[in-house]
This record gives structure tokens, C-alpha cells and sequence, in this order.
């Protein structure tokens, strides 16, 4: 048999693109679906097992329109599962340029740059964990400037970008600067400690911890952010300034972050702006990060408990 | 702002501060004399013989611009600063100091007493400790000695009085000088509050060089010293922290054109509230390692995160507002 007589199938093309001439490894056990946060929290059709399945069956279309090739972000907690040691995100990925080629666009709330603010430092360009943004020149009110530009189809709407960009030049719905801001608002309650929790979407993975969050009352203010690579220290210091207590934020474990990043982002964030704190001699452990493992179930309200009981007599030496 | 009875009055000062912004206004050379022949010049001690009783037999508004350089870091500096307000139809901020507390306010990482115990009692030139203290008011076989009263800690000229325009820089370098007395002279001034001789965006929107590459991750921060510095090449992208993402344009980059980072002498931009924080956000974004135990060992490699941040605004930081309130 001659194969190279043979019309090349869609599974050529994946298999042609670096990353994904591991599809053929797949044996379809299922194993990364049950591994991934996607599936379980946003879209129940999301389904890796399947994509590779209709890659192998040639089913082209049908693999472009699945949300499983738009909503990988490629975290990779199948990968470590995989019992083929299949790089699925990279497969996925190969399958994505694909769709993109032919034309098809990402479904994803992404970040957007307001040319009249960006300065074009390319910070950005060097945080984001999908290499979205680049520099172009281009001409803006009349003159040549160079600015920041994303790519649509490879921004996954993390927010590592909206939080460090220094000119808040970019924004995603939801999480701008602005948006966030306008929630650190916590009414004082009792002389309770004011708390501000900052909690990617991410990290609790079990239901009863999605709901407590909702029951806290109102001296702790839940945020949700996609990620904690969208965490800005200066809105912590805002929020410190505006008489709340204490700011917590909740990200996953090493390893486990959604974006790749973003907790790495965060540890380094909160660890030096702690460190700005204890300079100045008002550290006090007024802003935390903790890192909540895929095992860590309850393990939020524990955080949360200890930080109000941490805040408390200081509360008290204030008033 | 040609005045129908004679020249504009101007005054200059300097509080807590080094006498560089005075130089930077010298530095305008043979202009300096074009400038001396538009305006009355009725008080700058730095240059001329005057008293503070010459000021308070002005009245009130009297001064047309006043420029005021330096921090307010005792009570000396403070009376004048309000004397100064009440004489003066506008009063300029000028420089660093006055502006975001410049230098003198990275003694708000310490407390009054420590200040002290330094100066009088632990300073390595010192051969022995007496435990003297400034006494504010002491008898004398002469007299009554007054001495100004040396505050808990450094504030700007905003947190003292109400300040007309703001103009950055340590010091501001001499052509914004003389944007800004063109500007002044001609009457033509923004909207009251603004910062006058600098640019909206950062030092980044016009800093000529190379920026970092996709994907680039700091694994060791080098101060300026410990590395061969590519002049061509972004700093962050070499690992040293600049401070231009979250500093002011207007400068003309001297120290990024003698390959030194951006200081952030000229202040955060419009729309920063806090320029450390803002800087560390960027900073801390661009550091990784495929090793998450060694981000710590990562951030250790930048000596004094606050004083990066804050080496000219610590007075106007929300950490002294938290510190001092």
C-alpha cells in the first residue's frame, strides 16, 4: 500500500503541526475528562477524549465547532493523568491553528488595548502565557506610534495582562481595572473585620465551596477573577486605603493554575508587595495568598475563618 | 500674565531638599537672564539675600508664581509652605520633593526616634553617645533658642497646603524648566491640579529600545553594576529593574540614554494611584521558573522592593497614608 497516494486526512494535518503527532497515542479511555475543570464547571460538552476521536475520524467541521478546541487553556492536569502520556493541550492546539486557519474564531471573552493609553512597553507581550499580544506600529490620531495588539484566537482571558499593564490600557469584560474597582466597596458591619476575598474561578473545584462564598455576609466581599494572574497589588493597597482590613486571594496550587501562570504571577505579586508592607513596617500579614490544591475541599472557608479571627484584635486596636 | 502696574512676582524656595532643583533653574544659563528681565524676582534664598519678614510684608496673593522644591519635614518648612500659599496666586510644586516627597521621604520607612537615635547616638562618625535630642526651645545665657520642630514624618506639599500645578522630576530637567515659565509667562496653563513639564503616558511609550520578546521570564533580578548592559535592549528584558512602565514621560530619558534604568523620579502617569504597586505589578508578572519553589529565591534577588518603587514618591504611596494616618 502506498501511502503516499493516498489524499491526506485531517489526522495528517494535526499530526504534520509540532505538538500533535501524539494523537494517534490516544486510546480513548476517557481519563482526561474526568481531570478536567472545564468540563466540570463551564461546558459540559467539553470533551478532549471526543475531539481526538473526530480527529481520527476525519470529522473536520465538526472538530472546528467543538468548544473543546476554544477552551483549553492548556493546564495540562490531563497530561499528568494520561496513561499514554499524551500531550492532549498540544493536540488540541494543533487542532485549534487548524480552525483558525480555516477561518474560524475563538467563542472567548478576550482582552482588548485602547491604543490611545498603551505606551507600547510590551509587558504584556512578555507575561502572557499564550504569547496573544505583540507590538506593531501603526498610526494612532494622526501619528506613527507602536502599541500593543492581540490576538483574539490565542487570548484565553486570563487578565495576567489587564493586571500589568501600568497604564490600564487593556481590559477584558468583567475584570477591567474599572469593574473590579467599583466591587471593593465593603460596608462596615458590627466592628466586624472588613475582608476582601479575591478568588479565581478556578480553584475550587468543589460545589459546597462555590456556595459559601455566597453565604458570607456582608463584611466579606467575594471577587471573582478569572485567574489570580489578574491580581494588582495596587488594588489591594486601594482596598487597605479605603478602611477594609484585610485582602485574601485565592488561586490553585503550583501546577495547577488554569493559565499556566497565574499563580506563579501571584505568589511573586503578593510576595513583594508583603514585602513593601514589612518595610514600611505595616505588614502584619494584612494580605494573604493561598494556594488551594484540587484536593484541598473546605479548605477555603478555613482560610477565610483564619483570616477574619487574624484581622479581629487588630480591628479592635483601631477602634 | 503681563501685569498692568509692573513685571509678574516670582518666588522660589526649597524645603527639605538638596539644592538640585536650584541648579536645574541655573542650568538654564543665559535664558535665566531673559527670564530676570520679565519678572520681579522678590524672594529665592538660595541666590539672594532675603528674609522671611520680607515675604510677610507682602500681601496677600502678592507673588504672582511661586516655585516651591523640597519635602516638608519640619515645622520651619511647613510655616513657610502656608505663608508661601497665602502670598502666592499660584504655587508650583516643584520637583520630586515637593511633588511625592522625593529622597527625604524615604525616611518614612522609619520612625522619628530611630531617625534620631541615628544621627545623635549610632552614626559611625560619631566617637561617643551624649543622647542629645533637637530641644524645639531652649534657654541659653544669650537668650531663648528656637529651633524648627523635626516631624514624625516626610509629607509633600499637597498633604501641607493646596497646590495650584505639579511639576516632576529630580531634578526637573531644564528645558520642561523653561516650557514651564514660557508656559506660565504666557499665561496658557492646563486645568488647575495638573502636572505641568511632563507627558501623559511613560518613559516606555517613547524609550527607543529593543522591548522583550514572548514568553521572556525573569529568573534573577541583577542590579545595574553586576551586568554588561546592552544599550539597545529593554532592562526588564536584561533582567534590571527600570521603573519607566510606571513613570512619567517628559524627562527626555537621560539616565535610559546613559544606560542607567528609569529611577521613576517624574512620578506616576495620569490614572496610576500608586507607582511602587503599579511597578510590582508589572515586575512580578515577569518572573517564572519551572522550579515553584525557587520563585522566592527569584524575588530575594531584588534587594529593597519598596525603595525601587517608591525611591521618589514614598510620601505621596498609599504606604504612608496606611503608615501615618
Amino acid at each position: 500500500m502506498n501511502h503516499s497516494s493516498k489524499p491526506e486526512t485531517f489526522a495528517d494535518q494535526v499530526h504534520a503541526i509540532p505538538g500533535g503527532e501524539h494523537l494517534e497515542l490516544c486510546y480513548s479511555c476517557g481519563t482526561c475528562v474526568s481531570k478536567c475543570m472545564i468540563q466540570q464547571k463551564v461546558e459540559p460538552e467539553y470533551n478532549p477524549r471526543r475531539l481526538l476521536r473526530l480527529v481520527m475520524m476525519d470529522m473536520r467541521e465538526e472538530a472546528f465547532k467543538s468548544p473543546t478546541t476554544w477552551l483549553c487553556s492548556a493546564c495540562d492536569l490531563c497530561y499528568s493523568a494520561c496513561p499514554q502520556e499524551v500531550h492532549i493541550s498540544s493536540v488540541i492546539g494543533a487542532v485549534k491553528q487548524l480552525a483558525v486557519e480555516a477561518g474560524h474564531e475563538s467563542p472567548l471573552e478576550t482582552v482588548s488595548v485602547d491604543e490611545s493609553l498603551c505606551s507600547g512597553c510590551g509587558i504584556c507581550v512578555m507575561v502572557c502565557p499564550y504569547e496573544a499580544p505583540h507590538l506593531v506600529e501603526k498610526e494612532i490620531d494622526g501619528e506613527m506610534d507602536r502599541v500593543s495588539e492581540v490576538d483574539t484566537n490565542k487570548c484565553m482571558g486570563c487578565g495576567t495582562c489587564v493586571a500589568a499593564c501600568p497604564l490600564g490600557a487593556i481590559a477584558r469584560p468583567g475584570v477591567s481595572n474599572k469593574e473590579v474597582r467599583a466591587q471593593i466597596d465593603v460596608p462596615e458591619v458590627d466592628g466586624a473585620p472588613r475582608l476582601v476575598v479575591f478568588v479565581c474561578d478556578w480553584c475550587l473545584r468543589a460545589d459546597d465551596d462555590v456556595t459559601l462564598l455566597e453565604s458570607y455576609p456582608e463584611n466579606v466581599r467575594v471577587i471573582h477573577i478569572p485567574c489570580t494572574g489578574r491580581i494588582d497589588p495596587e488594588m489591594a493597597l486601594m482596598a487597605l486605603r479605603s478602611g477594609i482590613d484585610g485582602v485574601l486571594v485565592c488561586g490553585c496550587a503550583p501546577g495547577e493554575c488554569h493559565y499556566k501562570r497565574g499563580t506563579h504571577v501571584s505568589t511573586c505579586k503578593i510576595s513583594l508587595l508583603n514585602r513593601m508592607l514589612d518595610q514600611m513596617s505595616i505588614g502584619d500579614g494584612r494580605v494573604r495568598f493561598v494556594q488551594i490544591g484540587t484536593q484541598d475541599r473546605g479548605r477555603v472557608r478555613n482560610e477565610v475563618d483564619a483570616t477574619l479571627k487574624h484581622l479581629a484584635p487588630q480591628k479592635k486596636e483601631a477602634v | 500674565m503681563a501685569k498692568a502696574n509692573g513685571k509678574p512676582k516670582l518666588a522660589f524656595y526649597w524645603a527639605a531638599s538638596c539644592g538640585g532643583c536650584e541648579i536645574t533653574v541655573a542650568e538654564l544659563g543665559m535664558r535665566l537672564v531673559e527670564v530676570g528681565e520679565l519678572v520681579d524676582i522678590v524672594f529665592w534664598p538660595c541666590v539672594m539675600d532675603f528674609k522671611y519678614s520680607d515675604v510677610e510684608a507682602l500681601h496677600h496673593d502678592e507673588i504672582d508664581v511661586c516655585f516651591f522644591n523640597g519635602a516638608i519635614r519640619n515645622s520651619e518648612s511647613e510655616h513657610i509652605a502656608n505663608l508661601l500659599r497665602d502670598k502666592s496666586r499660584l504655587l508650583v510644586a516643584f520637583g520630586s520633593c515637593s511633588h511625592t516627597g522625593g529622597i527625604p521621604a524615604l525616611a518614612n520607612f522609619y520612625d522619628r526616634e530611630s531617625i534620631l537615635a541615628r544621627a545623635y547616638d549610632t552614626a559611625p562618625s560619631l566617637d561617643d553617645s551624649r543622647g542629645t535630642r533637637p530641644t524645639p526651645s531652649s534657654e541659653v545665657a544669650e537668650g531663648k533658642i528656637d529651633i524648627p520642630v523635626f516631624y514624625e514624618h516626610v509629607k509633600t506639599l499637597a498633604q501641607t497646603v493646596d497646590v495650584d500645578y505639579f511639576m516632576p522630576g529630580c531634578p526637573p530637567v531644564v528645558d520642561q524648566v523653561w516650557n514651564v515659565f514660557q508656559t506660565i509667562l504666557t499665561g496658557e496653563l492646563p486645568k488647575r491640579g495638573s502636572v505641568i513639564g511632563a507627558d501623559g503616558k511613560t518613559n516606555c511609550d517613547v524609550c527607543p529600545r529593543k522591548k522583550g520578546e514572548s514568553g521572556l521570564r525573569i529568573t534573577e533580578f541583577k542590579r545595574p553594576h553586576e551586568v554588561d548592559l546592552d544599550p539597545d535592549l529593554c532592562f526588564l528584558a536584561q533582567g534590571v529593574i527600570c521603573c519607566g512602565p510606571a513613570t512619567r514621560a517628559g524627562c527626555g530619558l537621560p539616565c535610559i540614554n546613559g544606560n542607567m534604568p528609569c529611577r521613576g523620579c517624574y512620578g506616576p502617569p495620569d490614572d496610576v494611584v500608586d507607582q511602587g504597586a503599579k511597578l510590582i505589578s508589572a515586575i512580578g508578572a515577569l518572573v517564572d521558573t519551572d522550579e515553584p519553589e525557587k520563585l522566592q529565591e527569584i524575588l530575594d534577588t531584588i534587594a529593597d522592593p519598596a525603595g525601587l518603587g517608591y525611591r521618589f514618591g514614598l510620601a505621596d504611596s498609599i504606604l504612608s497614608e496606611l503608615k501615618y494616618k
